[in-house]
């Protein structure tokens, strides 16, 4: 009887040990799960947030206004117009006037910075005509 | 999935307007005699190693072509691809439309030059 007994008991403490060891098992694989999904929820607003942000930066490029137009204009005559304001609007052309010279210094600045754009060099010229005085 | 789709037409419309658009102004203009030159532009291939995020993996070219009247010279061939790259919200466009490559070609033959769309934009949105 108490063999019988002791049998018992002893496989009950197997099944007590087996139990915990699956349990063990169970926690560390629930724990890898809980962080794996953590992390793809992590990704996932990552990737929106790089999404909504691509979409966001299309958006915009596609609201600008394009001048094909002027495109169009510059690609013939913007170097030619350059090439004349940059030697007529140049600042040592005016050594003695130093207003003059200022107006003019400022004047060459933007034509260097639209060379390429033909509908600005043409406000430039008119603007250095009226204000330095000189025929272009 | 429906908005990709709805994303993918949105797009082929902004890009066949753009064409039209370009080629409607070169048009007028070589027709007013403001330009001695008929530009067309066009999609192309376009080279592979240009790629970035938006490039569209068919045709990622946007190519310029003298169509008709005076010969294009290797400088004007340049000129033009550097006044369509100085023009930062058509690149910007272009860039978002799936284009990588510009390619500016004379009427004859295959002589041209092609520029790298993404070295002229920041693209760090």
């Amino acid at each position: 009887m108490n063999d019988t007994m002791n049998d018992t008991i002893n496989n009950l403490s197997n099944i007590s040990e087996q139990i915990d060891i699956w349990m063990c098992i169970a926690l560390v694989e629930l724990i890898l799960i809980v962080f794996l999904l953590m992390k793809i929820k992590k990704g996932k607003v990552k990737w929106q947030e790089n999404l909504s942000r691509k979409e966001q930066f299309k958006q915009d490029a596609l609201k600008e206004e394009i001048d094909f137009g002027n495109i169009i204009q510059s690609s013939f005559h913007a170097q030619q117009l350059y090439d004349k304001l940059k030697i007529k609007c140049h600042p040592d052309r005016f050594p003695n006037d130093a207003e003059k010279n200022e107006i003019a210094n400022e004047i060459f600045q933007e034509i260097a910075k639209n060379k390429r754009n033909y509908k600005k060099l043409l406000e430039l010229k008119a603007q250095a005509e009226q204000q330095l005085n000189i025929n272009i | 999935m429906w908005n990709r789709i709805r994303e993918w037409f949105r797009d082929r419309s902004a890009r066949a307007r753009l064409l039209r658009d370009f080629n409607y102004n070169a048009r007028k203009a070589f027709i007013e005699g403001i330009v001695p030159t008929l530009l067309k532009a066009g999609v192309s291939k376009g080279c592979s190693s240009y790629r970035h995020q938006f490039s569209d993996w068919l045709k990622s070219g946007f190519r310029v072509q003298a169509f008709a009247g005076v010969e294009l010279s290797k400088s004007d061939i340049i000129n033009i691809g550097e006044v369509v790259l100085s023009e930062n919200a058509l690149v910007r466009t272009l860039v978002v439309l799936g284009f990588d490559t510009l390619e500016v070609h004379g009427d004859v033959g295959n002589y041209g030059c092609r520029w790298q769309l993404k070295d002229y934009i920041q693209l760090s949105y």
